[in-house]
């Protein structure tokens, strides 16, 4: 186990973190918000984490949430500048959100490093630390999707006229919803970044918006479970799939084509409906003989 | 004076000229109503003649370009949307609209999931009570898609009373219904009649509102061109004239 543990740690930290970004463009997709500011919160993150441990010197949780709390205000600002958009509108805005941080870190001077990026700020964290810091999140993200929080967002999601007649304040959701991946998407990127010690803006760019959303759409939008499968199945693949060498970004583009086309919900959508199936066949029964009656 | 401070004491809902105009279209266009509490209210009409229009500027959704809501002699007119639910008054839609990927159960539960915690009566005995009421708790775990239209209208209904409303606005309630299916709902109206529940409906079912109304309103293009008892309403010569044309209301 040990063994295996140590030949794995940095792809169990990557799942992680991996996991943290997915969830950070995830969760405004529960809420109906086509946002991808996660990843440009990722990139605050980083930048700012590494900017307090290298020119303030601060230790690394200092740093990391200093990162966080930022990338969480930044996008939230950028959720009140853009709330009014939806659909494509919303993605292109926020893509452009993401795009702008890249820009601004590759002219950043001295501050960002420019296109060299910065380096030498290795912080003290552990799988052990990331572990229970996704936990925290998680404990979160299970709050959003119980009872009725959960019944809330997803009326928000798929019906804003009826969460409104129902006494729902739509707008306060969606801003919510900005806050929550600005600070997931934050946390996510002061952590990954502080463990690489080193960050570029080639590595905040939009390759990131592409690893979440295909983590998302394989394992499973609606959940917190889905981006864990997901980041689980992107992290380890080339892992398992070594064996087909160059062909590997071909079968990646296949699982993903794959899973767009025949699994709406995702690799969990499909558990959740065999799962669903099982415990409801009595009562779908009883609606047969009650429909044959009426 | 003494007349308006009266009806404002006795009136649920008070309708004071009331328009909705979209662009150069009038689809409601000055509409006064008053609603007692404890009685069933229905609106007739021909298609596009308003009536959903009304329904949507009484719950705030639709917005208003002239007139007041009043409940309870309340101006509501300014208060948005989300927070007209919290008032006391609930509402189904002319199209049903449920959560596919939530059960039965949930569904139900969302029509109390934001009103204040001591308004939410117990509330796994309340939604059970509910969905054996309107006749959905065989399939409580299920989701709306696995059930029939009419049984989604159902689920619909009951997440509309589960907050104990004391207004209900019904739009269409009984679309996609077979006969035996509209007795039990329009049964089920006159129950909650009993408890004290208004309700406001809007049905293409003539017969249906005969029998379950207290009092029918009248539109045609915007405007209320009769109220009162549901017979003299259905056989009113405008209300007629509305249906069937002007030749064929002379006729009959």
């Amino acid at each position: 186990m040990s063994d295996w543990y140590s030949m794995n740690v940095v792809l169990i930290q990557t799942t992680l973190t991996t996991f943290l970004l997915a969830l950070s463009i995830q969760v405004p997709l529960r809420f109906g918000v086509f946002s991808f500011a996660g990843v440009g919160a990722f990139g605050i993150g980083g930048y700012t984490g590494v900017i307090a441990m290298v020119h303030l010197e601060w230790t690394t949780w200092p740093s990391v949430a200093l990162g966080t709390l930022l990338a969480g205000v930044v996008v939230f600002g950028l959720g009140l500048l853009v709330q009014r958009l939806n659909g494509l509108y919303m993605g292109m805005a926020t893509i452009a959100f993401t795009l702008i941080i890249s820009v601004v870190a590759v002219n950043g001077g001295d501050l960002t490093g420019g296109a060299g990026g910065l380096y030498g700020a290795l912080g003290d964290i552990y799988t052990g630390h990331i572990v229970a810091i996704a936990a925290v999140v998680v404990a979160v993200a299970v709050w959003t999707e119980a009872k009725g929080m959960g019944r809330r967002i997803d009326t928000v999601r798929d019906d804003p006229e009826l969460a409104g007649a129902i006494g729902i304040d739509v707008a306060k959701y969606r801003l919510a919803s900005f806050a929550i991946s600005g600070l997931i998407g934050g946390l996510a990127g002061a952590i990954t970044t502080l463990l690489r010690s080193t960050i570029t803006p080639a590595e905040v760019n939009f390759h990131l918006v592409i690893v979440a959303l295909t983590a998302i759409v394989v394992g499973g939008a609606r959940s917190w479970v889905g981006a864990l499968i997901g980041a689980v199945v992107f992290v380890w693949l080339p892992t398992v799939i070594s064996f087909v060498a160059e062909w590997e970004k071909v079968v990646y583009g296949l699982i993903v084509a794959v899973a767009a086309i025949y699994l709406p919900n995702g690799v969990l959508g499909v558990v959740k409906d065999v799962v669903h199936r099982v415990r409801t066949r009595d009562e779908r029964a009883r609606l047969a003989v009650l429909q044959e009656k009426g | 004076m003494v007349d308006t401070a009266v009806r404002r004491r006795t009136a649920l809902l008070e309708v004071e000229d009331l328009a909705v105009h979209f662009g150069g279209v009038k689809a409601v266009d000055g509409i006064t109503l008053q609603m007692r509490p404890g009685h069933i209210y229905g609106v007739l009409g021909p298609n596009g003649s308003g009536k959903s229009t009304l329904l949507g500027a009484v719950t705030r959704l639709t917005p208003l370009t002239r007139g007041r809501v009043l409940l309870e002699g309340q101006d509501y007119t300014r208060v948005p949307a989300r927070k007209v639910h919290r008032m006391g008054i609930a509402r189904t839609f002319q199209t049903v609209r449920l959560l596919d990927d939530r059960s039965v159960r949930d569904n139900i539960l969302l029509g109390q999931d934001t009103l204040a915690r001591r308004a939410r009566r117990t509330t796994g005995a309340r939604v059970d009570e509910v969905m054996e009421r309107v006749g959905v708790r065989e399939v409580a775990q299920l989701r709306p898609d696995e059930l029939s239209y009419g049984m989604q209208r159902r689920v619909e209904f009951a997440r509309a009373i589960i907050g104990s409303p004391r207004l209900l606005l019904l739009d269409e309630p009984t679309a996609g219904m077979n006969t035996a299916e509209r007795a039990e709902i329009g049964t089920l109206m006159k129950q909650l009649r009993d408890e004290g529940v208004t309700q406001f409906i809007v049905e293409h079912d003539v017969q249906m509102m005969v029998d379950t109304c207290d009092h029918l309103f009248a539109m045609n293009v915007g405007r209320l061109i009769a109220q009162g008892e549901p017979l003299e309403v259905v056989r009113h010569p405008a209300v007629q004239e509305a249906y069937v044309g002007k030749g064929a209301a002379r006729g009959a």
